[in-house]
């Protein structure tokens, strides 16, 4: 494999803010009498390649550094960063932090204690080392694969990206944290045009994933299932409208578990009772066969963390279990104001933001109904293949959700492709709708999540299921 | 810092290593935000950021970075990994910086110097006041999501090796409440904000907060209608949502690859005689105005639809060159991290003569639309499909609040549809459009 022969300069290793100036900062933001003080360090190189028509038609690197300091004191939060690493330009960052609070400093000096974290994220080759020109051959194969694939394939456009962030964390705790944190992904999407009918598909793989994942096959394969997907809605029909059975296939569509239910069980909507689960902790919110968790834990999967964004190691949070709710996510700061523990769930997208409440990898757990009965047990409904974007209120748990790849069901057997797919509805009612859920639950590649303007790379995963009635809205009135 | 001499020693470093053409683009930013619940702060923000992004064209071959870290070591590696980058890329014959009039950019007064004299518990108490009188509005409003302020001061350099060099300063500032009304299954959220470039500009604390709380109030017991084809009046809340999506149809690079369904309709109708839609980037003080775009064009006025018929796509330098036209649109970038594209700044769809009162009391039965999820436009089929939420209007009248429904039918038809456009237009963003009539549409529901 061809890399760069040394390791890429870093300025940040250059900066040498060692542990006496991280606890010299952490002393100037906390001289206001802030009760707790944190300061974030990181240094992310970005790498991408994408393919269009047949051409090489982006190369792009991209350098983020700087540090965020933050300041806690009651329920008030003070965040200010700076990408200038000079001591004297983040002294000045620290001070400024530390303006939330007004008062005197109870504490000034901190034991800063490096932590031993574990490892979820599986990477042996560092995707940074690897020169352009090597990735791009990913990008030629999948090209090629792809429109060899069908006659009918009229565009390929390919794209691989790596991010690669170094970060460090200390607090006002004595915690000192440093992780590195790699991701991947290649993503293979087509369109097919025939006879004036026209479709699209697409697959891709990603996470916490070293080089090591990435090969000529794994391009081969992704191009093949975008083919297939697009081939196979070429001849899809308008969807109808109304309210119908439908039956989610394993693996793609935990989107919909992460959008219109894990949003509402974030910590923070909980604490401000925004969510429209808030109250609803130790109550049956779902059918008893519905268990839900967030887990960040999951051997390179995309949202897994060895440390959240404020030091905290990811951990495995139960959710729903059995129907009852379980529990809500945390960060430090809304943890503590609702006098419980963080659950590893503070993030942040990147030095410049303060970390809120996020998922990781979010999944419907695996149940017992086997895979064909429950195809079989809807007379006339929709089968979703793959669930595409969606858009929630987190207040009402109202959404509404695209479908690129949906059957109709007919007679327990998925029979035509069908287009224009619309499932809408509301989180609560649908949790009490799941009637089956099958034992094979996949976790798919993932995406990025968006909240209060921060995205972060999260997954979601789910075993086939079924939901008794939903509303499809669609271009077809029912005669 | 000296930033126009860094842009320069940027570029001047990129041709050293071979690079037949370079741009710098710049960007310096202080930024505040304040956000406040139940009359207390919780979060004080303020940052200071820059970035940069090098565009570098060799042998027709394309290579783009941007970093944050200016320091010397580090900005001769970006130089050097952009000018390698570009050497994987694929030549284009239509690659390239684009022809730049050397023209000085008109001053559109949209810089306030005066929002970095505000002082932090000014702001803070504008937050608390705007979520007061919201929380205080009803008293069904039974929780908050908060006030907040933040403002915005930019500066932005573009340098290249065709001799431009240019700079511009803008501001914004912003700001507004949510609140929540109802309990329980019921719950409702109301949000609403104002945003400009000058301080002074922004709109009345009042009625940004009654707005807020109307909002979420007019929202709950909201209710799905039972599936069916009626007039479809979409309120200028929710006609930008709209227009977004038939404006992604008119990208030109995607005309090129035949992937919209407006690829065949230039100089042709593609909606009723009654819509006109511009682009306007060149009105003073308005926060979605600009001097010069992604590219270092000076801003200009576009007219894309004219009386129903279609006049123009969206196009960036590259893309034009690539179909062979003359660039016309702006091109904007994702701040300095990318590279510019074709895009519209400040779109405006012409008003008409008649009151929205009128148009509803002239339907009998019918959808009155406030919020679209999305905007319902498939780009590559024109199949229209879109979750709403709104009003029932029964004999002229709104009825009652309705929410889980979606809109759906073919774009073209739905434009062509339009028999009735409202004198309700109102200029806040960067997509306005005044209220319109659709004679008949499907409501899917129940």
């Amino acid at each position: 494999m061809n890399i760069y022969p040394h390791p890429v300069h870093s300025t940040l290793s250059d900066s040498q803010l060692g542990q006496e100036e991280l606890k010299e900062l952490l002393a100037i933001a906390k001289q206001n009498g802030g009760e707790f003080a944190e300061v974030y360090i990181e240094h992310t190189v970005n790498n991408n390649i994408g393919l269009d028509e047949d051409k090489i038609s982006s190369a792009r690197r991209g350098v983020d550094m700087g540090v965020g300091i933050r300041v806690l004191h009651g329920e008030k939060t003070g965040y200010a960063h700076s990408d200038d690493l000079s001591l004297d330009k983040l002294k000045e960052t620290a001070r400024v932090a530390g303006l939330i609070a007004s008062g005197k400093a109870k504490q000034t000096d901190f034991d800063l204690k490096k932590q031993k974290i574990p490892s979820y994220y599986m990477v042996k080759t560092s995707p940074d080392r690897i020169v352009p020109a090597e990735k791009a051959k990913l990008l030629w194969k999948a090209n090629s694969t792809a429109r060899d694939y069908n006659k009918s394939i009229s565009q390929v456009y390919v794209s691989y990206s790596d991010s690669n962030t170094e970060i460090t964390i200390a607090n006002s705790e004595g915690l000192l944290v440093n992780d590195v944190q790699t991701l991947t992904r290649l993503i293979v999407f087509v369109s097919a045009l025939e006879k004036g009918k026209r479709s699209s598909g697409y697959a891709y793989k990603g996470g916490t994933l070293g080089y090591e994942h990435y090969n000529l096959e794994l391009a081969t394969e992704l191009a093949e299932e975008a083919g297939r997907m697009a081939v196979a809605m070429l001849p899809a029909e308008d969807a109808p409208a109304g309210e119908y059975p439908i039956v989610m296939a394993k693996g793609e569509c935990g989107t919909f578990f992460h959008e219109a239910i894990g949003h509402s069980l974030e910590g923070d909507g909980a604490r401000k009772k925004t969510t429209c689960f808030w109250d609803k902790k130790e109550e049956m919110i779902a059918t008893e066969i519905v268990s839900l968790a967030d887990d960040g834990t999951i051997p390179g999967a995309r949202g897994s963390i060895n440390v959240d964004d404020e030091g905290t190691p990811g951990q495995k949070n139960i959710l729903i279990r059995d129907g009852k709710c379980k529990g809500f996510l945390y960060d430090k700061l809304n943890a503590k104001l609702m006098k419980t523990k963080s659950t590893g769930s503070g993030r942040r997208q990147s030095y410049q933001h303060y970390p809120i409440p996020r998922m990781t990898n979010t999944y419907l757990m695996a149940g017992k109904d086997n895979p064909e009965d429950i195809l079989r047990s809807v007379k006339k409904g929709i089968y979703i293949s793959q669930i595409g974007g969606g858009n929630v209120s987190p207040t009402t748990g109202r959404f509404v959700f695209s479908v690129p790849e949906g059957y109709l069901i007919e007679n327990g057997k998925i029979t035509s492709p069908l287009k224009g797919i619309q499932l809408m509805g509301n989180g609560p009612d649908v949790l009490k709708n799941i009637t089956m859920v099958g034992p094979d639950l996949e976790i798919s590649g993932g995406g990025t999540c968006g909240k209060d303007g921060q995205s972060k790379p999260v997954s979601d995963g789910n075993p086939t299921l079924k939901v008794s009635k939903i509303t499809i809205g669609g271009a077809k009135v029912r005669g | 810092m000296d930033y126009k001499k860094i842009a320069e020693t940027v570029v001047k470093k990129a041709l050293k290593l071979g690079a037949d053409e370079a741009e710098a683009y710049l960007e310096n930013n202080r930024e505040f935000e304040v956000n406040v619940r139940n009359g207390k702060v919780e979060t004080v923000k303020q940052s200071m950021t820059k970035g940069m992004g090098l565009t570098v064209f060799k042998d027709k071959k394309l290579g783009f970075s941007y970093t944050s870290d200016f320091s010397e070591k580090a900005l001769e590696d970006f130089v050097e990994k952009t000018v390698q980058l570009s050497q994987i890329a694929t030549p284009k014959p239509w690659n390239g910086l684009p022809d730049l009039k050397k023209g000085k950019p008109r001053d559109l007064d949209l810089y306030d110097p005066s929002i970095s004299k505000v002082e932090n518990n000014k702001k803070i108490k504008v937050a608390t006041k705007v979520e007061k009188i919201a929380l205080a509005y009803d008293k069904r409003i039974k929780n908050s999501e908060g006030g907040w302020f933040g403002d915005a001061e930019s500066e932005v350099f573009l340098v290249s090796s065709k001799g431009i060099s240019r700079r511009t300063k803008s501001s914004a500032v912003t700001f507004g409440t949510g609140v929540i009304a109802g309990e329980g299954d019921n719950m409702q959220s109301g949000y609403y904000g104002s945003s400009k470039a000058h301080f002074k500009d922004l709109e009345d604390i009042e009625y940004v907060a009654r707005e807020a709380g109307k909002r979420a109030l007019e929202k709950l017991g909201a209710r799905p209608v039972k599936t069916q084809k009626v007039p479809v009046v979409f309120s200028r809340w929710a006609a930008p949502s709209f227009w977004s999506g038939v404006l992604s149809a008119l990208d030109g690079d995607s005309v090129f690859k035949k992937a919209t369904f407006m690829t065949d309709y230039l100089n042709k109708p593609i909606a009723s005689e009654q819509i006109t839609l511009i682009d306007d980037p060149t009105i003073p003080r308005h926060i979605a105005s600009t001097t010069f775009d992604g590219e270092g064009k000076l801003a200009r006025k576009n007219t894309l639809i004219d009386k129903g018929v279609l006049k123009m796509f969206i196009y960036d330098t590259i893309t034009a060159r690539k179909a062979g036209v003359k660039v016309n649109t702006i091109a904007q970038r994702y701040v300095y991290k990318g590279t510019p594209s074709g895009s519209l700044l400040n779109v405006i769809v012409n008003k008409g003569n008649v009151k929205e009162e009128n148009i509803i009391k002239g339907i009998d039965q019918g959808f009155y639309v406030k919020g679209l999820r999305g905007s319902g436009t498939d780009v590559p089929t024109g199949n229209f499909s879109v979750g709403a939420s709104g009003f029932w209007i029964s004999k002229g009248e709104l009825a009652f609040p309705v929410d889980g429904v979606t809109l759906g039918g073919n774009t073209l038809e739905l434009m062509k549809n339009i028999e009735l456009v409202a004198d309700n237009l109102e200029i806040r963003g960067g997509l306005n459009s005044p209220s319109f009539k659709v004679s008949e549409l499907i409501v899917g529901g129940k």
